[in-house]
């Protein structure tokens, strides 16, 4: 269900420090003041290894695995390119189960900073399937997609679109 | 660069602040700082909450219609850059918020009329009522002037040290 990302390995180290120091049964019983707070206040973080995507375009994918991202050690966020594996295809489309693609990533549930100061962040996460050179394989995106793909040069993928956020 | 209006408080977003969030539909929902945000994503409606615009626009505690608010409407179309347009408009941006701020301040005393007396008409009521609180009803037989209606006595010289020793 929903669970709280813990972004960083230091914090998650000293979780574990404490379980091996005197009090064993911290960990579960961290003093939370309000439950519902943590169910609806997730801590979005970037697109790694094992991300589930939505794909928005035509190409057949309809759910993708990241695998690499391809900049960023921490992971990809919006408008970085990745690497994903299909893991849902539709029965006749350009791209089959089990492919290994590029994708550009369009919609992100990670706020994203812009450069005058405010941040943008999404409903779910999205990709748009390319190829190496950068140009998508659909004819179609469907929802919205960020400005930011402008300055990583994804023009078409901006021609395509229904609505620029 | 533009000035939005917070979809929760409707308060100005100025530049640097707030977070905007689009949804899969494509409206984008902008927030001014965190707190609106938050009790967007608990799904709290801002029609309901009182420190919202919303709803004090909703329950006649602010000005709804008046003409100074079209004047600030949003207008898609751009404007070719005039210098003199610009500075009138600039001048007139000053005029017409002196003037709303002056009506708003009259819708507010219009709506607070009347509660001076509501006021007044309370506190004779409790005092009535309570001055057994503050002073013995025996010292007020002696007293009469700490009860209403004022009466005209004859003040003698013992009653005023009295007096001046509360």
């Amino acid at each position: 269900m929903l669970t709280v990302v813990v972004g960083g390995r230091s914090l998650l180290g000293s979780l574990s420090n404490n379980l091996l120091g005197a009090v064993k049964t911290t960990h579960e019983v961290i003093p939370r003041l309000h439950y519902n707070s943590i169910f609806s206040q997730q801590q979005r973080t970037f697109i790694q290894m094992r991300t589930n995507l939505k794909v928005v375009d035509n190409s057949g994918a309809k759910r993708v695995m990241c695998i690499q991202a391809l900049k960023g050690r921490r992971g990809a966020r919006l408008g970085d390119t990745i690497i994903a594996s299909v893991k849902e295809a539709q029965p006749r489309g350009k791209v089959k189960k089990g492919e290994v693609v590029y994708g550009v990533v369009v919609r992100a549930a990670m706020q994203r900073g812009r450069c005058d100061g405010s941040e943008i962040k999404f409903d779910d996460n999205a990709v748009v399937i390319v190829n190496k050179q950068g140009e998508p394989i659909g004819t179609r995106v469907f929802g919205p997609v960020p400005h930011e793909l402008r300055k990583k040069k994804h023009l078409k993928i901006l021609t395509l679109a229904e609505h620029i956020a | 660069m533009r000035l939005e209006k917070c979809w929760f408080c409707s308060s100005t977003i100025y530049p640097g602040h707030g977070i905007q969030f689009v949804r899969n539909d494509a409206k984008i929902f902008r927030f001014c700082r965190s707190k609106c945000h938050k009790n967007f994503k608990m799904k709290r409606n801002p029609r309901k909450l009182k420190w919202t615009k919303a709803y004090r626009r909703l329950h006649g505690k602010d000005m709804t219609q008046d003409s100074t608010f079209e004047l600030e409407r949003k207008r898609n179309r751009p404007e070719r850059y005039d210098r003199n347009v610009t500075e009138s408009t600039l001048k007139a941006i000053k005029k017409i918020d002196k003037i709303r701020v002056a009506r708003e301040a009259r819708h507010h005393a219009m709506r607070m009329k009347g509660k001076k007396a509501i006021e007044q008409q309370a506190a004779a009521k409790e005092l009535e009522q309570s001055i057994h609180l503050v002073k013995a009803p025996a010292a007020l037989q002696e007293d009469p002037s700490l009860t209403l209606p004022k009466m005209k006595i004859k003040v003698s010289q013992s009653q005023t040290e009295d007096r001046m020793e509360e």
